[in-house]
């Protein structure tokens, strides 16, 4: 006979309950105000009182809207860089066996310095009358960047302080693609006469293709939503060089205008959903294509 | 072996990870060498002499005993709630069958996709409602729990052998005391692997404490290695120096909690 199936009745939500609140009050309760919001005046001393689509009128006719989100987009360049820098440090740390265990460690320690300290080094580095970075140019003969100072380049500054404390954690995703291909189908690739460029092409490329769309839509996600690199690094420029985050925290933290930052910040999440499920939709097209 | 690895590509990977460490190790190094350094020295007479001035000054007239303290409390109270709650949920979400499971799950993966960032006003000012502003709480609360934890913790708990539990129960264990003999140890090096995550993300968070906190009684490290800019505007080593503690009590966790740091656990964690 079988054994009758147990019973749970209300254990199960009693387990889900601490997790249920602090969820379901601080994300889910949030979003639901962050919809209303965005229709109303809501200020620091008043509010909220229902205004319709008034916020996004505002937003769209704003001009450091369209430039702030404008940077955001070229910030989404620091993706192709993330992938590529740390799938080449993967295969260098999975080519060197148990002996690339100090360097997996080393990789790491960008990822666990917080960023205000990356920024305070990296400031240093780009510091453009004794920094690094302007010494070697001019040892090569080249002129000083004003990598602090001058639009684009502080937004080129932050994407260098993001590429260096992101690509040790996407390392570790590669690595661990790497690690799942058999090791077999490889020497068996190997013995069939593959070059070691047609082993990779062949085998390890395919092996990594949903790490590497992982990879894509996470890290651009989050250089959709960066705020901590440019708070330390482009905190003198004005508004309309930074992206789109630092204008969030402008309008609702500096001017007190809650109103418009929740237009602001649904906007963000619009343009993260859209951007992101047109990746998987591409994705998921060159998947087929290739099979 | 079936190949011997020619000797241009053994030395250029060698050559790689060697520049690959520099990048990674330079930064922070550079910044210790000239916290390291005297007032007023040319930053080329590098390592001619060192003092721990600096460290002192930033220690005592940016006063970081403080934060440092408030830093501790946040990311510990953070991470020890983040393992303990998301463990809880995902227990009955591996193993059990109820109503409305699909539900939670559903809102489970909506809470995954938006970013603090798109609702830090409601955050804030839901914060505020509740009389925390100002305080540690308000820093730990809201990130007591993440979806992504919850998805971890489930996943491991899903590899353990239900025939584990099913003894148990016939030894007429509770379903807390379950979780708590069994799953909780089984899934160790998972819930070490979230404790990690979440100290490390604690631990450099400065976007939230920058919004809900404003006395210097209740800032964290990261909001006073900020502010230390403005105290120490004629010597920047000072603030350098701050930089370099705040960096430390990181570094000493991670050395002690690293061997949770395996890739297997990337992969997860990014497949959620």
């Amino acid at each position: 006979m079988k054994a009758p199936r147990p019973r749970f009745g209300l254990t199960p939500f009693a387990f889900l309950s601490p997790a249920a609140a602090v969820l379901g009050v601080f994300f889910l309760g949030a979003v639901a105000q962050v919809v209303y919001y965005s229709f109303t005046r809501y200020t620091a001393f008043s509010g909220p009182d229902f205004v319709g689509l008034e916020n996004y009128r505002r937003l769209l006719a704003s001009e450091r809207f369209w430039a702030c989100l404008g940077n955001s987009a070229i910030y989404l360049l620091v993706t192709p860089a993330i992938i590529a820098l740390s799938l080449a440090a993967a295969i260098v740390v999975e080519s060197l066996g148990s002996r690339g265990r100090w360097l997996r460690l080393a990789l790491f320690l960008p990822v666990i310095t917080p960023t205000i300290v990356a920024g305070v080094a990296w400031r240093l580095i780009l510091n453009e009358d004794s920094g690094l970075l302007n010494s070697a140019l001019a040892m090569v003969g080249l002129d000083p960047v004003p990598w602090l100072s001058r639009h684009p380049w502080t937004l080129v500054s932050a994407m260098f302080v993001t590429l260096w404390k992101g690509f040790g954690f996407y390392m570790m995703v590669f690595l661990a693609g790497l690690l799942a291909v058999p090791r077999e189908l490889r020497e068996a690739a190997a013995l069939d006469g593959a070059s070691r460029l047609g082993v990779f092409r062949a085998v390890t490329l395919p092996a990594l293709a949903p790490s590497i769309v992982l990879v894509f839509i996470v890290s651009s996600i989050s250089a959709l939503k960066v705020f901590d690199e440019l708070f330390v690094l482009a905190k003198g420029s004005p508004i309309a060089q930074q992206t789109a985050v630092p204008l969030l925290y402008r309008i609702a933290f500096e001017e007190g205008d809650y109103g418009l930052a929740s237009a602001l910040g649904l906007s963000i999440f619009l343009f993260i959903l859209s951007f992101s499920l047109v990746n998987l939709r591409l994705s998921a097209r060159s998947e087929e294509a290739a099979s | 072996m079936i190949e011997r690895r020619p000797a241009w590509l053994g030395i250029s990977t060698w050559a790689l990870a060697v520049v690959l460490a520099i990048v990674s190790i330079g930064p922070a190094a550079w910044l210790l060498a000239i916290a390291l350094q005297p007032p007023g020295t040319d930053l080329r007479e590098i390592g001619l002499s060192a003092t721990f001035d600096n460290f002192a000054a930033a220690w005592r007239d940016g006063s970081l005993a403080g934060p440092l303290v408030n830093s501790v409390v946040v990311t510990f109270a953070r991470a020890l709630l983040n393992v303990l709650i998301a463990a809880l949920a995902a227990y009955p979400l591996a193993r059990m069958r109820f109503p409305a499971r699909n539900l939670i799950f559903v809102l489970l993966l909506c809470t995954m996709m938006v970013p603090e960032q798109v609702v830090l006003v409601p955050m804030f000012r839901i914060v505020v409602g509740m009389g925390l502003y100002d305080t540690l709480a308000a820093v730990v609360l809201p990130f007591s729990v993440t979806a992504f934890g919850i998805f971890l913790c489930r996943q491991a708990f899903m590899a353990i052998p239900a025939s584990l539990e099913e003894a148990a129960r016939i030894d007429g264990a509770g379903p807390l005391r379950i979780w708590w003999h069994v799953m909780l140890p089984l899934a160790a090096p998972t819930l070490a692997t979230l404790g990690l995550f979440s100290i490390i993300g604690a631990w450099s968070d400065l976007l939230w404490p920058l919004i809900v906190l404003q006395s210097r009684d209740a800032m964290t490290l990261p909001v006073a290695v900020n502010a230390l800019q403005g105290t120490f505007a004629t010597n920047p080593r000072a603030v350098y120096a701050g930089a370099v503690l705040s960096l430390v009590p990181i570094l000493v966790i991670f050395a002690l909690l690293q061997r949770f740091m395996k890739p297997e656990m990337f992969g997860g964690a990014v497949k959620g």
